[in-house]
C-alpha cells in the first residue's frame, strides 16, 4: 500500500504539472507554427490574471463571466503582441526568411523587450506586491478523497487543461482554421500558393495561444492566491522546459513533460528543501539537451 | 475573344539584379501557354509574380480583365489563379486528405471527387503522410491541390521536374484532359518536347526577356529552338 503522505504529493505533481501544462500548450503552439520563442507569454499570464483582478475588484461578477473578459483580454493581448513584436520582422515572408536564424533571434529580442516592458509597467501601476484578491474568489476548498485532500482548484483546473487540449487537438486536426495553422506551420510557402492568409492564420495563432496562457493566469492566481507583476517568470521558465522535453513543437509531448515536471518537483520536495524544487526543472532542461536533443519522446520532429 | 490571364510587359528587380524584363504573356480561355527556358532565365520568378508571392516592379497581371498585379497571394488564389508551384510545396507532415481539403479553401470537399477520379493513385493513399509519397504521387498531390479550387488559371511550374518518362506522359495526357474540361494552363516547363506537344502557344525566356513567341507547331520546327533545346532534331 503506497504511503498516504506519497499520494498526497502525487496529487500536488498533478495539479502542478496541470498548471504548467496549461502554460506550455499556448507556448508551443506558437513555437510550432512560428519556430520562433515567444519571451512574453509569462506576461500574457499575468497580463491575464491581472485582468481577472480587476474584473473581481471593480464588479465582482461570477467567476464564469470572470475567465471569459479574461480570455477576451488575452485575445487582444496576443493580437497586440504579433503586430508589435512579430510582424514588424515578418517583412520578407519567403519560407528561408520565416524559418532563418536572424528572424529567431529578432524576435527573441523583441517579444522579451515587450515582456520586459509589459512587467514593468504593471509594477508602476500596481506595485510589485502581492495583490490581495477577494477571498471568495479563492479556487481553494478543500475536498477529502479517501486518504488525500485536494481542492476544488485542481478539478478546475483539470478540467480547463483537458478541454484547452482536447479543444486544440480537434481543432487542428478538423477545423479550418486548425488546418491552415498547421499548413503554415508545416510549409508558409506551400500555404500561400494555396490561397491561405498567412499573416491572418499567424495572429490567430497568437490569439489561441494567448487566450490560454491568460485563462492559465487568472486560474493559477486564485488558485495560490498569489498575483504580482512577476507572477508570469517561474511557469514561463517551466513551460518552456517542457516544450524543450516534449520535443519542441508537439503539444502531446509538452502536456506529458509538464505532468512529469509537476510530480518530480513534488516528489523532490520531500527529499530536498522546497527552495530547491525549481532545480528540478533545470536539471531536466540541462539532461534533455545533453541527452535527447530530439526531446523524449523520439527523433520524430512532428509540428504542432 | 479576350485573354483570361493577360501579363503585359513585367519586369521585376530584386536587389540591383533585374530577373524579368518587359515579359508578356497571355492564356486564352481554354488553352494550354507554355513558357520555355533553361534553368535560371526566370520562368519560376514569372509564376511567382502571377501567384502574388513576388511583386513585380514594372508592368501589369491582369485576370479576366481585373487587375491584380499589387493582390496579395490569398487574395489572387481567390479569384481563381492556383499555381502548382516548384518545388510542389505540399505540406508533408499531413495526409494527402487534409492537403486537399486546405487546397480546396472555401470549396471544400465539394471538389474533392473531380480530383480523385483525375489521380486515382492519391484516392488509395487519403490517409497517408504526403511527405511519405514518391515524387510522382507528390506532383499529382500538388496538381491535385491546385484544382480544388476550381481555378480559372491553372499555373504549372515544371510539372515534369525529376520524374520518370511515364510520368511525365501521365502528366501531359492530364494537362490535355483538364484543358479538355475547359481549364487554362499556363505550363513552364524545361522539357522543351513534352510541353510543345501540348502547348497551343509558346514563348521562350532567356535572360529574363521573352526571345521567341509563337504557335507551338511553329516553334517545334524553329532552328532557334529545335538546336538549343531539342538536341538539333524533332520528331
Amino acid at each position: 500500500m503506497l504511503d498516504p503522505y506519497y499520494l498526497q504529493q502525487l496529487t500536488i505533481g498533478l495539479s502542478l504539472g496541470m498548471i504548467y501544462a496549461l502554460m506550455a500548450i499556448g507556448f508551443t503552439l506558437i513555437f510550432g507554427v512560428l519556430n520562433v520563442v515567444n519571451f512574453a507569454h509569462g506576461e500574457i499570464y499575468t497580463i491575464g490574471a491581472f485582468a481577472g483582478l480587476l474584473m473581481i475588484a471593480t464588479f465582482g461578477p461570477p467567476l464564469l463571466a470572470v475567465l471569459l473578459v479574461v480570455m477576451a483580454v488575452g485575445a487582444l493581448a496576443g493580437f497586440g503582441l504579433e503586430r508589435l513584436a512579430f510582424k514588424p520582422f515578418r517583412r520578407f515572408s519567403d519560407e528561408a526568411s520565416m524559418k532563418s536564424r536572424a528572424m529567431r533571434e529578432a524576435t527573441l529580442m523583441s517579444s522579451l523587450a515587450m515582456s520586459i516592458v509589459a512587467r514593468e509597467s504593471l509594477e508602476l501601476i500596481f506595485g510589485s506586491q502581492f495583490q490581495s484578491v477577494d477571498l471568495s474568489y479563492l479556487i481553494n476548498k478543500q475536498i477529502q478523497l479517501g486518504p488525500v485532500t485536494i481542492v476544488n482548484g485542481d478539478l478546475i483546473i483539470f478540467a480547463v487543461a483537458l478541454v484547452m487540449f482536447l479543444g486544440l487537438q480537434w481543432l487542428l486536426k478538423y477545423s479550418t482554421i486548425g488546418l491552415s495553422i498547421r499548413a503554415v506551420s508545416n510549409n508558409p510557402l506551400g500555404a500561400r500558393y494555396c490561397g491561405i492568409n498567412t499573416d491572418r492564420t499567424i495572429i490567430l495563432t497568437f490569439v489561441i495561444g494567448s487566450v490560454m496562457g491568460a485563462l492559465a493566469g487568472i486560474l493559477v492566481g486564485l488558485y495560490y492566491g498569489a498575483i504580482y507583476p512577476s507572477m508570469g517568470f517561474t511557469p514561463g521558465i517551466k513551460a518552456f522546459v517542457a516544450m524543450v522535453m516534449g520535443g519542441l513543437s508537439s503539444i502531446p509531448g509538452a502536456v506529458i513533460s509538464a505532468m512529469i515536471l509537476g510530480i518530480t518537483e513534488s516528489m523532490a520536495t520531500s527529499v530536498v528543501s522546497s527552495v530547491w524544487a525549481d532545480m528540478v526543472a533545470y536539471a531536466f532542461l540541462l539532461i534533455t539537451l545533453v541527452f535527447f536533443p530530439q526531446g523524449l519522446f523520439g527523433a520524430r520532429r512532428e509540428r504542432v | 475573344m479576350s485573354n483570361l490571364l493577360e501579363v503585359r510587359n513585367l519586369s521585376l528587380k530584386i536587389g540591383v539584379q533585374e530577373i524579368l524584363h518587359d515579359v508578356s504573356v497571355s492564356v486564352p480561355r481554354g488553352g494550354i501557354v507554355a513558357v520555355l527556358g533553361a534553368n535560371g532565365v526566370g520562368k519560376t520568378s514569372l509564376m511567382r509574380c502571377i501567384s502574388g508571392i513576388y511583386h513585380a516592379t514594372g508592368g501589369s497581371i491582369l485576370v479576366d480583365g481585373e487587375d491584380i498585379t499589387k493582390l496579395k497571394s490569398h487574395e489572387i488564389a481567390e479569384r481563381g489563379v492556383l499555381q502548382a508551384p516548384e518545388g510542389r510545396q505540399i505540406f508533408s507532415n499531413m495526409t494527402v486528405l487534409e492537403n486537399l481539403v486546405i487546397g480546396g479553401g472555401p470549396l471544400g470537399k465539394q471538389e474533392l471527387d473531380h480530383v480523385l477520379s483525375l489521380f486515382p493513385r492519391l484516392e488509395e493513399r487519403l490517409k497517408q503522410q504526403a511527405g511519405s509519397m514518391s515524387g510522382g504521387e507528390q506532383q499529382m498531390l500538388c496538381i491535385g491541390r491546385a484544382l480544388m479550387r476550381k481555378p480559372k488559371v491553372l499555373l504549372l511550374d515544371e510539372p515534369s521536374l525529376g520524374l520518370a518518362p511515364k510520368l511525365v506522359r501521365f502528366i501531359c495526357d492530364l494537362v490535355e484532359r483538364i484543358r479538355s474540361e475547359g481549364y487554362s494552363v499556363l505550363l513552364v516547363e524545361q522539357n522543351v518536347k513534352a510541353a510543345l506537344r501540348i502547348a497551343g502557344r509558346a514563348s521562350v525566356i532567356e535572360g529574363g526577356r521573352i526571345v521567341i513567341e509563337g504557335e507551338a507547331d511553329d516553334l517545334a520546327r524553329d532552328p532557334r529552338v529545335t538546336d538549343a533545346y531539342l538536341g538539333g532534331h524533332v520528331h
